[in-house]
């Protein structure tokens, strides 16, 4: 009785001239769920991310969106299937506030002008969603720590009503109450329903908010362990390479 | 509008209403600036400094200057010179901190999750960066901190302060959470198990207050209870009193964390509950079947009143036992209000002895999921060594 994935990609391969980023990967995403994609440095975690956003065209390999096959997947075209990506770097500009950041290249205008008042209600109702600790949505973002900062840089991916939001290191750099901030945003979008691929390296943090864990090694696919089941150190065994897990083809 | 006395009169009452506003945007985020408290309540720049002035001098706030961002600002706080009190409570996927004054009155708190069978090194070390990075957020030192109370959901053994039994919680065995802390806080600090700082919590702040023999039970990853006897926890011999997740409900039933066969929680706890609806949907975690049950989800909802049932049986015994003017019913199940509560009701009144009794109160704990952390804090302020004030 299990519903088709949000996403499903099969043997996806991408390489940079001599370097084989991805090399015949799977991955399935389904609502309501967070996936952690683990791995050591060079692993292919942002690759991955960067194909799925539609900044890299993969080499071989499907991918499906909602059970429709997708070719030429782009940054445009990812987002209206709705693929929302947050990077590392965030990509907010210092000198607006909090409710500028979020609507930024999608303002919602009123008879030509933008309706500052509407903008700002919807972005309070974001944060909100997001337990957020952000006490104005008129902050400038340079008053915000690095913590609030992420929960700007995803309430801002909401906007476009996304399925999937993919987040390239969230908690990196962040200190432990910054951290639980961002990893209880994660936990609401999946109680919103949305479909989470969580990239990082603390493999800790992405234990306590996710559902599975998949780890890449030098580019494939070595494992895919569900989050409650498995002890840490099997999970470190694959991410090392300790041990190898070959899954078969569904 | 009316004559001058009656705009003199509005003027001051409507002053006491935006400090109240300010006031409780001060205590939802913790320590705010004075740039924020304008953006979050809509008065003015003026107005704020105006009021934030006004609080100083009747000392309910204190404001120190910060940095944000390269620049300076004034970051407001409630005002707290009689020392802080920290409250810990680690849980099976979450560990919580809650940062007070002398009062009680919650300065601060925060939730970080966790993984499952997380390790006691990484979650203690964790939990003191975090104590450490609130303190600084309020603008105070260690030093300042008179007791921290640590709430953990396995048996605590007094005497030595770990935990009594193995296989609870696994990885923790021989941890002396308390001295771990209290080498990295440079603090008092003292831990007790989950259930019975939830019982504290309820007999100091909640529901308990006036009362004497109180039963708390704590339906959460496990079950557990605190036994208040004549206004005392009741800790037994190596701390284990209460341990009701461990009393037996099935002779036949499978084999416990602890080692025995058919103990409630192999019944009752998120384990369990996750295990019995695997083939129905995949609820995985116990905050989606807490949610989806809420949401009117069938399945999910006789799973509870199942563990309800489960759990009044085991409650009504113990009640039999004790005696209790109350019972009280904590934890994340009771969450979910009477779907869990009424099978409860129902198992306690089907023990006629006890129903005779129509002043036993059976009812949701009064702070709800803070239960724990009022009690740690209870539990910090007794070891602190201050009279400290109820407000």
């Amino acid at each position: 009785m299990t519903p088709s994935p949000l996403l499903k990609i099969r043997g996806l391969s991408k390489h940079f001239g001599a370097v084989q980023a991805l090399v015949d990967v799977d991955l399935d995403l389904y609502s309501h769920e967070v996936v952690a994609l683990v791995g050591d440095n060079a692993a292919g975690k942002s690759t991955l991310a960067r194909v799925i956003a539609g900044v890299y065209e993969p080499d071989a390999g499907s991918i499906e969106i909602d059970g429709s096959p997708v070719k030429y997947l782009t940054a445009a075209s990812a987002r209206s299937h709705g693929i929302a990506t947050v990077f590392q770097g965030l990509a907010l500009a210092e000198n607006l506030d909090v409710t500028a950041n979020i609507y930024l290249g999608q303002e919602v205008r009123t008879h030509g002008l933008l309706d500052e008042d509407f903008m700002e209600s919807r972005a309070r109702e974001y944060l909100r969603v997001l337990n957020s600790r952000i006490p104005s949505p008129r902050t400038p973002l340079s008053d915000l720590t690095a913590g609030q900062r992420q929960c700007v840089a995803i309430a801002r991916t909401l906007v476009g009503e996304p399925k999937i939001i993919v987040l390239d290191e969230p908690t990196s750099s962040l200190s432990v109450v910054q951290t639980a901030e961002v990893l209880n945003h994660v936990s609401r979008l999946r109680s919103l329903g949305l479909g989470v691929i969580l990239i990082g390296h603390a493999l800790t943090e992405m234990q306590a908010v996710a559902d599975r864990i998949e780890v890449l090694r030098h580019g494939r696919n070595n494992g895919s362990f569900a989050s409650a089941d498995t002890p840490y150190q099997d999970i470190i065994a694959a991410v090392s390479g300790a041990s190898s897990t070959r899954r078969p083809r569904a | 509008m009316t004559p001058a006395r009656s705009t003199f009169g509005s003027q001051s009452s409507l002053r006491e209403a935006n400090g109240e506003r300010l006031l409780e945007a001060i205590r939802q985020f913790g320590s705010i600036t004075q740039v924020e408290l304008s953006g979050a309540t809509g008065l003015s720049p003026a107005t704020v400094s105006t009021i934030v002035r006004q609080l100083i001098a009747a000392g309910r706030v204190e404001t120190r200057n910060t940095i944000r961002n390269g620049r300076r600002a004034q970051l407001v706080t409630l005002a707290h010179r009689s020392g802080l009190l920290v409250g810990l409570q680690i849980g099976a996927r979450s560990l919580r901190v809650a940062i007070s004054d002398t009062s009680f009155e919650f300065l601060d708190q925060r939730e970080l999750p966790l993984p499952i069978d997380h390790r006691y090194d990484t979650t203690l070390d964790r939990a003191a960066v975090l104590i450490c990075e609130l303190t600084e957020e309020l603008g105070s030192t260690l030093s300042e901190i008179l007791a921290v109370g640590i709430g953990l959901p396995a048996p605590v053994d007094p005497l030595t302060q770990t935990i009594s039994v193995p296989g609870i919680l696994r990885g923790w065995e021989d941890v002396n959470a308390a001295q771990i802390l209290r080498e990295r806080l440079g603090c008092v600090t003292v831990v007790d198990n989950d259930a019975n700082l939830g019982a504290l919590g309820e007999m100091r702040f909640g529901a308990g207050r006036g009362l004497k023999d109180v039963v708390y039970v704590r339906a959460s990853h496990t079950v557990g209870a605190g036994i208040v006897v004549n206004g005392s926890i009741l800790h037994g011999a190596l701390g284990m009193a209460g341990e009701i997740g461990h009393s037996l409900i099935d002779p036949q039933g499978p084999i416990c964390r602890c080692g025995s066969r058919g103990c409630l929680n192999t019944k009752c706890s998120a384990d369990a509950l996750i295990e019995s609806l695997r083939h129905a949907h995949a609820p995985t975690t116990l905050t989606d079947i807490l949610s989806l049950a809420e949401a009117g989800d069938p399945g999910c909802q006789q799973v509870l009143i199942d563990a309800g049932a489960a759990i009044g049986g085991v409650i009504a015994n113990t009640a039999v036992s004790l005696s209790p003017q109350a019972i009280l019913v904590g934890g994340d199940l009771a969450g979910v209000g009477d779907l869990f509560i009424d099978p409860i009701r129902e198992a306690v009144r089907r023990r006629v002895i006890l129903a005779h009794s129509e002043d036993l109160l059976i009812q949701t704990a009064e702070l709800g999921s803070a239960a724990e952390l009022y009690g740690a804090l209870a539990l910090a302020a007794d070891h602190a060594n201050v009279t400290t004030s109820n407000s």
